[in-house]
Protein backbone atom coordinates (compact mmCIF):
# COMPACT_ATOMS: atom_id res chain seq x y z
CA UNK A 1 0.00 0.00 0.00
CA UNK A 2 1.13 3.71 -0.84
CA UNK A 3 1.99 5.29 1.90
CA UNK A 4 -0.35 8.57 2.35
CA UNK A 5 0.78 11.60 2.34
CA UNK A 6 0.53 12.69 5.73
CA UNK A 7 2.40 9.48 6.59
CA UNK A 8 5.33 10.77 4.68
CA UNK A 9 4.95 13.77 6.67
CA UNK A 10 5.51 12.51 9.39
CA UNK A 11 8.50 10.76 8.81
CA UNK A 12 10.25 13.24 7.24
CA UNK A 13 9.15 15.41 9.97
CA UNK A 14 10.74 12.45 12.66
CA UNK A 15 13.68 11.84 11.03
CA UNK A 16 14.53 15.83 10.63
CA UNK A 17 13.58 15.93 14.27
CA UNK A 18 15.70 13.24 15.42
CA UNK A 19 18.68 15.11 13.70
CA UNK A 20 18.11 18.23 14.92
CA UNK A 21 17.82 16.92 18.58
CA UNK A 22 20.92 15.86 18.54
CA UNK A 23 22.66 18.21 16.86
CA UNK A 24 25.08 21.14 18.12
CA UNK A 25 22.86 23.73 17.49
CA UNK A 26 19.65 22.21 19.57
CA UNK A 27 19.35 25.16 21.85
CA UNK A 28 17.67 27.02 19.24
CA UNK A 29 15.74 23.93 17.85
CA UNK A 30 11.98 24.17 17.26
CA UNK A 31 11.91 20.95 18.87
CA UNK A 32 12.78 19.65 22.89
CA UNK A 33 12.62 16.40 24.39
CA UNK A 34 11.23 16.63 28.01
CA UNK A 35 11.11 13.92 30.60
CA UNK A 36 7.45 14.76 32.89
CA UNK A 37 8.44 14.52 36.61
CA UNK A 38 5.58 14.20 39.12
CA UNK A 39 1.68 13.26 39.14
CA UNK A 40 -0.08 17.05 38.42
CA UNK A 41 -0.66 15.67 34.35
CA UNK A 42 -1.67 12.34 35.38
CA UNK A 43 -3.60 10.48 33.46
CA UNK A 44 -2.26 12.24 30.28
CA UNK A 45 1.02 11.95 31.49
CA UNK A 46 2.81 10.13 34.34
CA UNK A 47 6.01 10.44 35.88
CA UNK A 48 8.69 9.49 33.42
CA UNK A 49 7.07 9.85 30.44
CA UNK A 50 8.78 11.17 27.66
CA UNK A 51 7.12 14.22 25.05
CA UNK A 52 8.41 15.97 22.36
CA UNK A 53 7.60 19.77 22.67
CA UNK A 54 7.49 22.14 19.69
CA UNK A 55 9.08 25.49 20.34
CA UNK A 56 7.72 27.17 16.97
CA UNK A 57 3.84 26.02 18.01
CA UNK A 58 2.59 29.37 19.07
CA UNK A 59 5.02 31.22 16.35
CA UNK A 60 2.22 32.02 14.43
CA UNK A 61 -1.00 31.17 16.14
CA UNK A 62 -2.24 31.62 19.88
CA UNK A 63 -2.40 28.81 22.46
CA UNK A 64 -6.09 27.37 22.85
CA UNK A 65 -8.27 25.72 25.79
CA UNK A 66 -7.02 21.83 25.42
CA UNK A 67 -3.64 22.73 24.07
CA UNK A 68 -1.11 21.43 26.85
CA UNK A 69 2.07 23.89 27.17
CA UNK A 70 5.52 23.91 28.82
CA UNK A 71 6.44 26.92 30.60
CA UNK A 72 8.64 28.47 32.63
CA UNK A 73 7.53 28.67 36.17
CA UNK A 74 6.54 32.27 37.19
CA UNK A 75 8.25 31.49 40.72
CA UNK A 76 11.32 30.06 39.28
CA UNK A 77 12.17 30.56 35.54
CA UNK A 78 14.83 27.90 35.67
CA UNK A 79 12.37 25.43 36.24
CA UNK A 80 9.94 24.28 33.41
CA UNK A 81 6.32 23.49 33.78
CA UNK A 82 4.38 21.17 32.42
CA UNK A 83 0.13 21.94 32.32
CA UNK A 84 -2.74 22.33 29.64
CA UNK A 85 -4.24 25.38 29.00
CA UNK A 86 -7.89 25.72 30.34
CA UNK A 87 -9.30 29.14 29.25
CA UNK A 88 -8.72 30.78 25.56
CA UNK A 89 -5.66 34.04 26.21
CA UNK A 90 -6.80 36.92 27.87
CA UNK A 91 -6.66 40.01 25.57
CA UNK A 92 -2.76 40.10 26.59
CA UNK A 93 -1.98 36.60 25.72
CA UNK A 94 -1.78 35.32 28.77
CA UNK A 95 -3.40 31.99 29.59
CA UNK A 96 -4.96 30.01 32.32
CA UNK A 97 -2.90 26.40 33.04
CA UNK A 98 -4.36 23.65 34.93
CA UNK A 99 -3.15 20.50 35.59
CA UNK A 100 -5.07 17.31 34.50
CA UNK A 101 -4.93 15.79 38.34
CA UNK A 102 -6.08 19.09 39.77
CA UNK A 103 -5.63 17.71 42.83
CA UNK A 104 -2.20 17.35 42.98
CA UNK A 105 -0.85 20.60 41.34
CA UNK A 106 0.65 23.71 41.50
CA UNK A 107 -1.05 25.92 38.74
CA UNK A 108 -2.86 29.25 37.93
CA UNK A 109 -4.98 28.60 40.69
CA UNK A 110 -1.95 29.44 42.35
CA UNK A 111 0.13 31.28 40.40
CA UNK A 112 -2.55 33.21 38.40
CA UNK A 113 -2.13 33.85 34.47
CA UNK A 114 0.80 32.47 32.20
CA UNK A 115 2.14 35.79 30.47
CA UNK A 116 2.60 34.22 26.84
CA UNK A 117 6.33 34.77 27.05
CA UNK A 118 6.86 32.83 29.27
CA UNK A 119 5.47 29.64 27.58
CA UNK A 120 8.30 27.56 25.88
CA UNK A 121 5.92 25.77 23.29
CA UNK A 122 3.12 22.85 22.78
CA UNK A 123 3.34 19.14 23.54
CA UNK A 124 3.18 17.42 20.72
CA UNK A 125 3.08 13.56 21.38
CA UNK A 126 4.44 11.04 23.77
CA UNK A 127 7.01 8.73 23.20
CA UNK B 1 4.38 1.43 6.64
CA UNK B 2 1.59 1.94 9.18
CA UNK B 3 1.31 4.41 11.54
CA UNK B 4 1.94 2.26 14.58
CA UNK B 5 5.10 1.23 13.27
CA UNK B 6 6.32 5.05 12.37
CA UNK B 7 5.54 5.86 16.13
CA UNK B 8 7.34 2.62 17.53
CA UNK B 9 10.48 4.12 15.18
CA UNK B 10 10.29 7.67 16.41
CA UNK B 11 9.87 6.56 19.83
CA UNK B 12 12.76 4.25 19.69
CA UNK B 13 15.06 6.49 18.00
CA UNK B 14 13.86 9.49 20.81
CA UNK B 15 14.67 6.98 23.44
CA UNK B 16 18.05 6.29 22.56
CA UNK B 17 18.94 9.81 22.39
CA UNK B 18 17.43 10.09 25.60
CA UNK B 19 20.30 7.42 26.40
CA UNK B 20 22.73 9.24 25.16
CA UNK B 21 21.41 12.97 26.30
CA UNK B 22 18.87 13.16 29.45
CA UNK B 23 15.91 15.06 27.85
CA UNK B 24 15.09 18.75 29.87
CA UNK B 25 12.65 18.37 32.48
CA UNK B 26 9.03 19.34 32.65
CA UNK B 27 7.98 19.48 35.97
CA UNK B 28 4.70 18.19 37.16
CA UNK B 29 4.41 18.65 40.99
CA UNK B 30 2.06 19.52 43.23
CA UNK B 31 3.78 21.55 45.58
CA UNK B 32 0.38 23.21 47.20
CA UNK B 33 -0.60 22.07 49.20
CA UNK B 34 1.96 18.88 49.07
CA UNK B 35 4.96 20.94 50.63
CA UNK B 36 3.48 19.64 53.66
CA UNK B 37 3.86 16.21 54.74
CA UNK B 38 3.45 14.76 58.12
CA UNK B 39 4.23 10.68 59.55
CA UNK B 40 1.73 11.37 62.18
CA UNK B 41 -1.27 10.18 60.38
CA UNK B 42 0.64 6.89 58.80
CA UNK B 43 1.37 6.16 62.97
CA UNK B 44 -2.29 6.50 63.49
CA UNK B 45 -3.64 4.27 60.50
CA UNK B 46 -0.76 1.21 61.67
CA UNK B 47 -2.11 1.51 65.31
CA UNK B 48 -5.74 1.36 64.35
CA UNK B 49 -4.96 -1.61 62.24
CA UNK B 50 -3.37 -2.84 65.75
CA UNK B 51 -6.66 -1.60 67.74
CA UNK B 52 -8.93 -3.76 65.63
CA UNK B 53 -6.78 -7.02 65.47
CA UNK B 54 -7.34 -6.95 69.33
CA UNK B 55 -10.94 -5.97 68.95
CA UNK B 56 -11.00 -8.76 66.30
CA UNK B 57 -9.26 -10.95 69.20
CA UNK B 58 -11.54 -9.96 71.96
CA UNK B 59 -14.85 -11.17 70.50
CA UNK B 60 -17.46 -12.85 72.33
CA UNK B 61 -19.69 -15.82 71.18
CA UNK B 62 -23.11 -13.86 70.36
CA UNK B 63 -22.84 -15.06 66.36
CA UNK B 64 -25.31 -12.49 65.44
CA UNK B 65 -23.08 -9.36 67.07
CA UNK B 66 -19.98 -11.09 66.24
CA UNK B 67 -20.87 -11.41 62.68
CA UNK B 68 -21.59 -7.53 62.38
CA UNK B 69 -18.84 -6.31 64.58
CA UNK B 70 -16.13 -8.45 62.80
CA UNK B 71 -17.21 -7.39 59.51
CA UNK B 72 -16.90 -4.08 60.58
CA UNK B 73 -13.51 -4.16 62.28
CA UNK B 74 -11.77 -5.71 59.25
CA UNK B 75 -13.51 -3.46 57.03
CA UNK B 76 -11.58 -0.48 59.54
CA UNK B 77 -8.20 -2.94 59.48
CA UNK B 78 -7.96 -3.14 55.66
CA UNK B 79 -8.88 0.74 54.87
CA UNK B 80 -5.98 1.68 57.65
CA UNK B 81 -3.84 -0.83 56.36
CA UNK B 82 -4.49 0.60 53.15
CA UNK B 83 -3.66 4.17 54.60
CA UNK B 84 -0.91 3.64 56.11
CA UNK B 85 0.87 2.74 52.79
CA UNK B 86 -0.58 5.79 51.22
CA UNK B 87 0.68 7.91 53.61
CA UNK B 88 4.07 5.85 53.46
CA UNK B 89 4.04 6.12 49.65
CA UNK B 90 3.28 9.61 49.28
CA UNK B 91 6.03 10.81 51.54
CA UNK B 92 8.55 8.58 50.47
CA UNK B 93 7.91 9.67 47.00
CA UNK B 94 6.95 12.98 46.97
CA UNK B 95 9.71 13.88 49.81
CA UNK B 96 12.28 12.12 49.61
CA UNK B 97 15.47 13.03 47.50
CA UNK B 98 18.29 10.80 46.56
CA UNK B 99 20.17 12.56 49.14
CA UNK B 100 18.01 11.63 51.68
CA UNK B 101 18.74 8.10 50.67
CA UNK B 102 22.26 8.58 50.66
CA UNK B 103 21.88 9.72 54.00
CA UNK B 104 19.23 7.28 55.40
CA UNK B 105 19.67 4.14 53.35
CA UNK B 106 17.30 1.54 54.76
CA UNK B 107 14.70 4.38 54.07
CA UNK B 108 13.59 2.07 50.73
CA UNK B 109 13.55 -1.04 52.69
CA UNK B 110 11.49 0.63 55.65
CA UNK B 111 9.33 1.79 52.81
CA UNK B 112 8.90 -1.65 51.83
CA UNK B 113 8.40 -3.23 54.69
CA UNK B 114 4.98 -0.59 55.25
CA UNK B 115 3.85 -2.03 51.54
CA UNK B 116 4.85 -5.36 52.74
CA UNK B 117 3.34 -5.46 56.26
CA UNK B 118 0.27 -3.31 55.51
CA UNK B 119 -0.47 -5.66 53.18
CA UNK B 120 -0.33 -8.69 55.27
CA UNK B 121 -2.08 -7.08 57.72
CA UNK B 122 -4.86 -6.79 54.71
CA UNK B 123 -4.55 -10.39 54.03
CA UNK B 124 -4.72 -11.45 57.59
CA UNK B 125 -5.87 -11.03 60.94
CA UNK B 126 -2.52 -10.90 62.68
CA UNK B 127 -1.85 -9.03 65.70
CA UNK B 128 2.05 -9.32 64.87
CA UNK B 129 2.07 -8.04 61.50
CA UNK B 130 0.30 -5.21 63.24
CA UNK B 131 2.38 -4.60 65.54
CA UNK B 132 5.64 -4.70 63.04
CA UNK B 133 3.78 -2.50 60.74
CA UNK B 134 3.50 0.19 63.38
CA UNK B 135 6.99 -0.51 64.21
CA UNK B 136 7.87 0.36 60.39
CA UNK B 137 6.01 3.54 60.28
CA UNK B 138 7.59 4.79 63.94
CA UNK B 139 11.14 4.11 61.76
CA UNK B 140 10.11 5.88 58.67
CA UNK B 141 9.07 9.19 61.27
CA UNK B 142 12.17 8.62 62.74
CA UNK B 143 13.85 9.08 59.40
CA UNK B 144 11.71 11.28 58.09
CA UNK B 145 11.76 13.94 60.76
CA UNK B 146 15.90 13.60 61.13
CA UNK B 147 15.96 14.54 57.78
CA UNK B 148 14.52 17.66 58.39
CA UNK B 149 16.64 18.64 61.10
CA UNK B 150 13.73 17.66 63.62
CA UNK B 151 14.70 15.58 67.16
CA UNK B 152 12.24 13.00 68.18
CA UNK B 153 10.84 10.98 70.79
CA UNK B 154 8.66 7.75 71.37
CA UNK B 155 5.19 9.22 72.88
CA UNK B 156 2.17 6.81 74.47
CA UNK B 157 -0.44 6.98 71.82
CA UNK B 158 -2.96 7.69 75.12
CA UNK B 159 -5.73 5.33 73.36
CA UNK B 160 -6.77 2.27 74.49
CA UNK B 161 -4.79 0.66 71.73
CA UNK B 162 -2.19 1.28 73.71
CA UNK B 163 1.29 1.60 71.75
CA UNK B 164 3.30 4.59 70.72
CA UNK B 165 4.19 7.37 68.02
CA UNK B 166 7.14 9.07 66.85
CA UNK B 167 6.78 12.64 67.54
CA UNK B 168 9.07 15.58 67.38
CA UNK B 169 10.99 16.32 70.77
Amino acid sequence: MRPSRSVVALAVGAAALLLLASSPLRRIMPVIRYGVDGPSMEPTYRQGDRVVVNRLAYAGRRPVAGDVVVFRDPDDASRHLIKRVAAAPGADGSVFVLGDNPAASKDSRVFGPVPRERIVGKAMFKY
Amino acid sequence: MSRSILRTIVSGGLRALDRARQPATAHAHCDIPCGIYDPHLMQIAALTVVRMNQLIEALGDDAAKTKASLSRYILVKEEHAELAKREARVIWGDYFKPEHLEKYPDLHQVTWDIMKLGGKSKQEINAQAAADLLAATQKFAEIFWDSKGVATKKAPSNQAVGGEIVVPA
